[in-house]
């Protein structure tokens, strides 16, 4: 710690030490990790369980539900990435022929 | 007696404190003002660049202002978890504006932002197609038919794959910063994986890559109440621009994580965190093992003595793994993760030392 830091700052720094190094040793225990585990897979669980209830909600009304955008949206994607690397694989040809006629 | 309390107080000095204090005081508002309006972002990666390569969302730089004396040119592989502009963080203060400034051929290899295109890519994906074409480039670019070639963690993995699994990588030298590869030492955000606590599925959204946030969570968890101590600093040097700048710099690259392409965040926790696969020297990779002992061109294992993202006992096996046990050299840095990027440290140690080295390890002007 720097001697030409005022007193308010270091006292800060210090308490900052004083309750900080307590909370990352208990960030990096057992129980801390049990907890995050157990957060996360309950939350995936409310959030699957609150999605099923509006999908067939809006199923019923022939409406699409988001999972089904996601769905779309995800063989959009594939689609476009195939597109792509066939737009690369031409392109990588088309230099390819170029460069050996310029040999 | 207190020797920070002179004996005698002169009426010239408390004067001119007095003015230091008002002027101070005048300047913490004004700064005060702009920092919460946030009206006032520094610039970042603001070195001149042109993008000679671009493949999706991969783009490959090279950087202006030098007059490239040496070769070959150095390119660097950032992370695929941050933003590449941490080494190029502000002018004055620029791990790229420093090696260029030095005579460097500098090129950058940036991954860009991930979305639901690039959840499909692996790490095939990025050792065994974009690095090839994009080290072609800049070999086409620059000249040269070698590189130096720097990974910045994750990116230096990336780096030393491609150099041990090609052979005709054509690496006459090879810069792991910050690289890990005994994964067990990682640390409290990997253990959760490697223990099975949580599987990579659990942190893949809807795009298929592990969300931005999630990361900056992670990172966030190993130390979370330093903000309290650096937002007390900034207060303390709210008068100083060039602090105020540095700190607005670091604070936006520090939340300013990129989503991690789910296939190849699979792979990692399958492999390299679960397996530990790197410790054994080698690695299964497009249907072959890759042999890090296969490296060839010399070697330099950089890392960051008090590092609490990659800890040097992680970085520390390069020594043993990669390369000719020959050609290995250690450089071991003081402070951070981010000491290869920005800050005193950096300025004082890790840039001169890099240079250094390189310029060493580099064809001499003629």
């Amino acid at each position: 710690m720097p001697a030409n830091q005022p007193l308010w700052l270091r006292a800060v720094l210090r308490l900052e030490r004083a309750i900080g190094e307590p909370i990352e040793s208990a960030v990096r225990s057992d129980t801390y990790f049990d907890l995050v585990s157990a957060t996360t897979r309950a939350r995936r669980k409310v959030e699957g369980a609150a999605e099923g209830l509006s999908r067939r909600c809006l199923h019923m009304l022939n409406l699409p539900a988001g999972s089904d955008i996601r769905r779309m949206r995800q063989q959009l994607a594939r689609m476009e990435r195939r597109l792509n690397q066939l737009a690369h694989d031409v392109s990588e040809l088309d230099e390819a022929d170029v460069r050996s006629e310029v040999r | 007696m207190n020797p920070r309390v002179p004996s005698v107080i002169n009426p010239g000095d408390l004067v001119s404190r007095l003015n230091r204090d008002v002027e101070r005081s005048i300047l913490r508002a004004r700064n005060g003002i702009r920092y919460v309006r946030g009206s006032h972002s520094p610039p970042v990666g603001a070195t001149p660049k042109d993008v000679v390569w671009k493949r999706d969302k991969a783009e490959l730089w090279r950087y202006k202002g030098g007059d490239r004396r040496y070769g070959p040119p150095v390119v660097i592989v950032h992370s695929l978890v941050s933003r590449s502009y941490i080494l190029d963080l502000r002018p004055g203060n620029s791990t790229v504006e420093y090696l260029t400034r030095a005579g460097l051929d500098v090129f950058m290899l940036d991954w860009g932002v991930p979305d639901e295109l690039d959840a499909d890519n692996d790490l095939e994906r990025y050792v065994d197609w974009y690095l090839p074409r994009a080290l072609a480039a800049a070999r086409e670019a620059s000249g040269h038919e070698e590189v130096t070639l720097a990974g910045y963690c994750l990116g230096g993995v990336l780096a030393a794959l491609y150099a041990a699994g090609h052979e005709d990588a054509r690496v006459r030298n090879l810069i792991l910063m910050a690289t890990p590869v005994d994964f067990d030492e990682m640390g409290a955000m990997v253990a959760l994986l490697r223990e099975g606590r949580l599987n990579p599925e659990e942190m893949i959204d809807e795009t298929g890559n592990v969300p931005a946030d999630a990361l900056y969570s992670g990172f966030y968890m190993l130390a979370p109440t330093t903000e309290v101590a650096q937002k007390a600093t900034l207060l303390e040097n709210l008068w100083n621009d060039e602090f105020v700048e540095g700190f607005q710099a670091m604070a936006t690259w520090s939340r300013d994580h990129v989503p991690f392409p789910g296939a190849a965040f699979r792979q990692l926790v399958e492999l390299l965190v679960r397996q530990n696969i790197l410790m054994t020297g080698s690695m299964p990779l497009g249907g072959r093992p890759v042999e890090l002992a296969d490296v060839r061109g010399n070697v330099l294992n950089a890392m960051a003595e008090r590092d609490n993202v990659v800890p040097a006992p992680a970085v520390e096996p390069v020594m043993h793994l990669v390369g000719d046990p020959a050609r290995r050299e250690e450089l071991r840095l003081p402070g951070g993760h981010v000491t290869f990027g920005t800050g005193r440290s950096a300025f004082k140690h890790t840039m001169p030392k890099l240079t250094g080295w390189i310029i060493e390890h580099s064809d001499t002007p003629a």
